[in-house]
């Protein structure tokens, strides 16, 4: 389980998270939404131990993360991570070196299903291509949890809908997900449970299944109903 | 292989081909000196034995025989020295930024890779030494090849042969003695300073990247704070107590303090990569 308490994150003298806390379970999406600037890709980052926090905790499976910790979580930011020159070849290769948790099957299960070729090279690929290989890097890797950061945002819709597929596979079975987004249009139907922000704090935290069972809401009209009044 | 030996592979593969230029253009513009300086003093020696009937002795005498050390003054010879220690020190800075700035921000997958931190760190170090070192190996390197070039180019007769050590030795006021010291203590000292400038630049980058604008004023602080640290027992000498230590003691004083500084610039940029960093 991944635990965020009460965590504060100052940028100067803005507070961009005023104690946020929530959890998420493996095997279960939870998709932070908001609006830019509410603190959604802040968050990601400070669980990833790539910014710094001033208050509260954040434990991965009750520890606070460490080294090992990335041979079990994995971040899939909206901007690649590999340098442009290499080849997709070479970053599976720089991955395969770096850690023991890479899949080297499933990322070439990926590849094809992204119809992709290893000799080609990062900086050539289009944005929704690019989008593609971040996420084979990071879903290639056998972890219990996988971060994405807008991992629609800025693609056609074709690469879109591939994306989306990826959701409903084997490949998400079983992990514990936390996703922002903005086009929850795509991915409404498999959030397990939403966490909407605003001004860094939480809004409202709410099961999608119960919300469509209990309330008869889908996550849009929880959406319209919070940010809208 | 260990994963900071990976990293150390990785960083020098990264910078490979922009070195085997430097290397290149390094070796091609000190033979085009040679070629040059050669071609200028053997024309001068036609144009004053041959068309001005001057002997042999009194040319020698006159102008002197032609030596590794006009080439080594040369600007052919001295430029792209220049040039290496450039590119090596902005490169000392862009090993860093290069993974936080452009489109693809390796600085993610760099802070996430399943090992210990302070392995970046020691790793980009590394390779900074290690392509330093290997800059100086290709130059010790060149020097007898570029004699070797002079020696076909000028008759006996007229030149004066140098061993490296001579060649070194000779340019005083050239880069070739900064790169060279001419004692083994000089040596260390130089580049034990050397290193401990890498490391103690590696934490101004990292206190920069961690704080921002405000990192930039603390790095200059502790940059100061560094060089004052290091100068200490000569700088108490020189105030407190004038010719009181040998200088073999001010020089163990000295080597105490910067094993201070290299041990505190690395510390504080472990913790800075382990605690403060951001992307």
């Amino acid at each position: 389980m991944i635990e965020l308490k009460n965590v504060i994150k100052k940028f100067g003298r803005k507070e961009v998270l005023k104690g946020v806390s929530f959890t998420a379970e493996k095997g279960e999406i939870t998709c932070l939404i908001g609006i830019n600037g509410v603190g959604k890709t802040t968050i990601m980052n400070a669980i990833m131990a790539l910014t710094p926090i001033n208050g509260g905790s954040i434990l991965i499976d009750g520890e606070k993360i460490h080294k090992g910790s990335y041979e079990k979580i994995t971040f899939i930011p909206d901007a690649m991570t590999m340098p442009p020159n290499m080849r997709i070849n070479d970053a599976f290769q720089f991955m395969a070196d770096f850690y023991d948790c890479w899949n080297q099957e499933r990322a070439n299960e990926m590849l094809s299903f992204f119809k992709l070729q290893k000799e080609d090279r990062i900086s050539n690929l289009s944005k929704g291509n690019t989008a593609k290989v971040n996420l084979i890097l990071g879903l290639a890797l056998d972890v219990d949890y996988v971060l994405m950061d807008e991992p629609f945002s800025g693609i056609d819709i074709f690469s879109r809908e591939q994306i989306a597929e990826v959701f409903t596979s084997h490949l998400i079975e079983d992990r514990g997900v936390i996703i922002t987004t903005h086009e929850i249009n795509d991915i409404e139907h498999l959030i397990d449970k939403a966490v909407l922000l605003d001004d860094g704090i939480i809004l409202k935290e709410f099961n999608t299944e119960e919300m469509r069972e209990e309330e008869g809401k889908s996550v849009i009209d929880v959406l319209r109903e919070v940010y809208r009044g | 292989m260990s994963r900071y030996l990976k990293l150390v592979n990785f960083e020098l593969n990264r910078f490979f081909k922009i070195y085997l230029g430097l290397i290149a253009f390094t070796a091609i513009s000190q033979i085009i000196g040679v070629i040059n300086r050669s071609s200028q003093y053997m024309n001068q020696a036609n144009e004053a034995i041959y068309e001005r009937g001057m002997a042999l002795d009194e040319f020698i005498q006159q102008y002197g025989p032609m030596s590794f050390q006009k080439v080594s003054q040369s600007l052919f010879f001295q430029g792209p020295i220049g040039i290496c220690i450039a590119m090596l020190l902005i490169y000392m800075f862009f090993i860093w930024y290069r993974d936080w700035f452009g489109k693809n921000t390796f600085i993610y997958r760099l802070l996430m890779l399943p090992t210990e931190r302070i392995n970046i760190y020691m790793a980009k170090a590394t390779t900074i030494l290690l392509l330093v070192f290997g800059l100086i190996s290709v130059q010790i390197l060149l020097l007898p090849l570029e004699s070797t070039v002079l020696q076909w180019m000028v008759p006996e007769e007229l030149r004066m042969d140098m061993s490296v050590n001579e060649i070194i030795g000779a340019d005083v006021f050239g880069l070739l003695s900064i790169l060279y010291p001419v004692t083994v203590i000089e040596f260390f000292i130089s580049y034990a300073i050397g290193i401990m400038a890498v490391f103690v630049a590696f934490t101004c980058v990292l206190l920069e990247r961690s704080f921002r604008w405000k990192g930039i004023g603390i790095g200059l602080v502790y940059a100061l704070g560094s060089i004052v640290i290091f100068f200490l027992p000569m700088l108490i000498e020189e105030m407190f107590f004038p010719y009181f230590l040998y200088p073999m003691e001010l020089l163990l004083l000295m080597l105490l303090t910067g094993l201070i500084v290299t041990a505190l610039a690395i510390w504080i940029g472990h913790y800075l990569l382990k605690n403060k960093i951001r992307v």
